[in-house]
């Protein structure tokens, strides 16, 4: 492995404003096409409101790829956690192909970015685990950037769900706030959460992401 | 063996039980060969076709089922170029348990051009049980596996309905130990409550797994997605990167194993393990 000097911690404030911008939607990584199987169950009427989309996004987050990969973030932004070995994790966790091509393309991205606006030269890794890496240089709290990622994360699905379904855009953004309580207490757990604890109970979604696949009609890569 | 200790658990009394079955088997010109058999406490490995070309091996818990403070390891090594089928005699129980989880480590070894058919019977969680459990299948470089996993909520027959149990069931295969394949399947009493979710189990109360690990895996998904006929279940298949992984879901254990007993029969030639108290 290549050591690469690790420039001085940027301060709290402008670590939050870097962090921030990393996860907007308007940082180019293309997450915008990306609904990580959650087009099957809008497809299919399952989901068809703003309550539902709320519940179901609170299910992704609790039990599932929120929880997951707001732990590996959490983990890669520790400065002296092995990155491979947490890009290897993330990418064997992936539940399903579009899954592994969701984190791996977004992943990618993110390092390119960061690395050019950093002056860093991580290779690709998945995407929490790019994240995380990208993020050692920030001064913030794991339990900050985890919270941030987590609602990232709703924001792109609540985005996905306000175009296809279509939501009203403040029911919408009511649902996604709702949202911030969970978001904070997964984000403090994320924090402690040893990789070993990691788990999912989303049965169903990683069964709508292979159903994808599939699907005759398809909006999002993913 | 058994502990002294005693414990109330439902209306029954269990005493705390271990086992260790260990069998490491090596190939040999005329099929293969036990290298090793060790068996402990409530675990045990049956060898009924040892001497075969592509030997089975039946690994049973004779305590019946697990609860809190129990423990319970299969451990099987297969040598370089050997192929073998390992299973369970019977479905698992993981019983009420008002004293911590029972453990159960299930770790398989593959050596270089081997293979192995991971194809256990079903795990059933009864009300308020407690299971954390840890499947490692370790591949050589060049080895292969297909893996299954089912578990059940509940006796549905019985009219059971499981609200509240915990299993921390992490499946994981590895290649030339790097993990290549993760399933950290976690179930809680809060998960459990989310019947209507569309995104956790939703009414369904039966589910498995089921994964090949080779080169070309993908090429299987077409005839394995031409099996998923069965009705009553919902299943999906994926592949990518020398992996193919179907999931299936159902109201009930029944239309689940017709499922996957199709599934299998797919992915894997000859007979299903004799054992398997179904068939298509």
């Amino acid at each position: 492995m290549i050591a690469v000097p690790s420039p001085p911690k940027a301060s709290p404030g402008a670590s939050l404003l870097a962090f921030q911008q990393w996860l907007s939607p308007a940082f180019p990584t293309g997450g915008f096409a990306y609904s990580q199987g959650m087009e099957g169950p809008m497809a299919a009427r399952e989901l068809r409101d703003a309550a539902g989309v709320g519940d179901y996004l609170a299910d992704i987050l609790r039990f599932g790829s929120g929880r997951v990969d707001a732990t590996l973030l959490c983990h890669a932004a520790l400065g002296d956690s092995d990155a491979d070995a947490l890009a290897d994790l993330a990418l064997a966790l992936a539940p399903t192909a579009e899954r592994l091509r969701e984190i791996r393309e977004i992943g990618a991205a993110i390092t390119a970015l960061t690395n050019a606006l950093n002056g860093t030269a991580h290779p690709p890794r998945p995407h929490a685990v790019a994240l995380g890496v990208a993020a050692r240089g920030l001064d913030l709290p794991g339990a900050q950037l985890a919270a941030m990622f987590l609602q990232a994360q709703a924001t792109t699905l609540v985005s996905a769900a306000t175009r296809f379904i279509p939501l009203g855009q403040t029911e919408a953004q009511l649902a996604l706030a709702r949202l911030a309580p969970l978001i904070l207490d997964l984000a403090d757990e994320a924090a402690r959460t040893p990789l070993e604890a990691i788990g999912s109970a989303t049965f169903r979604a990683d069964l709508a992401s292979a159903a994808h696949e599939t699907l005759d009609v398809r909006i999002f890569r993913t | 063996m058994l502990d002294a200790a005693e414990r109330i658990s439902g209306a029954q009394i269990h005493q705390r039980s271990h086992g260790c079955a260990e069998v490491v088997i090596a190939a040999h010109a005329n099929g293969a060969r036990l290298e090793r058999l060790a068996q402990a406490g409530s675990a045990k490995a049956i060898l009924p076709r040892i001497h075969d070309p592509r030997p089975e091996v039946v690994f049973l818990n004779t305590s019946g089922g697990l609860t809190g403070g129990d423990t319970l390891r299969y451990a099987l090594r297969l040598g370089d170029g050997l192929c073998a089928t390992a299973t369970t005699q019977t479905a698992e129980r993981a019983y009420a348990s008002t004293t911590g989880a029972a453990q159960a480590n299930v770790d398989l070894k593959v050596g270089r051009g081997g293979w192995l058919d991971w194809l256990p019977q079903e795990t059933i969680l009864f009300q308020s049980s407690n299971l954390k459990r840890r499947i490692v299948i370790d591949l050589a470089e060049d080895a292969g596996c297909l893996f299954l996993e089912t578990v059940i909520l509940g006796r549905h027959a019985m009219g059971e309905t499981i609200t509240s149990a915990r299993l921390d069931d992490r499946r994981e295969i590895r290649r030339a130990g790097r993990p290549i394949w993760i399933d950290p399947l976690r179930l809680d009493p809060d998960s459990l409550g989310r019947t209507t979710s569309p995104a956790l189990l939703g009414p369904g109360r039966a589910f498995a797994t089921l994964v090949l690990v080779a080169p070309g895996a993908a090429d299987a998904l077409g005839p394995l997605r031409a099996t998923l006929t069965v009705p009553g279940v919902e299943a999906a298949a994926t592949a990518f990167e020398g992996r193919l992984v179907l999931r299936v879901l159902a109201r009930d254990g029944l239309p689940l194993r017709r499922q996957i007993a199709r599934a299998v029969a797919c992915l894997r030639p000859g007979p299903l393990p004799r054992v398997w108290q179904y068939q298509d």
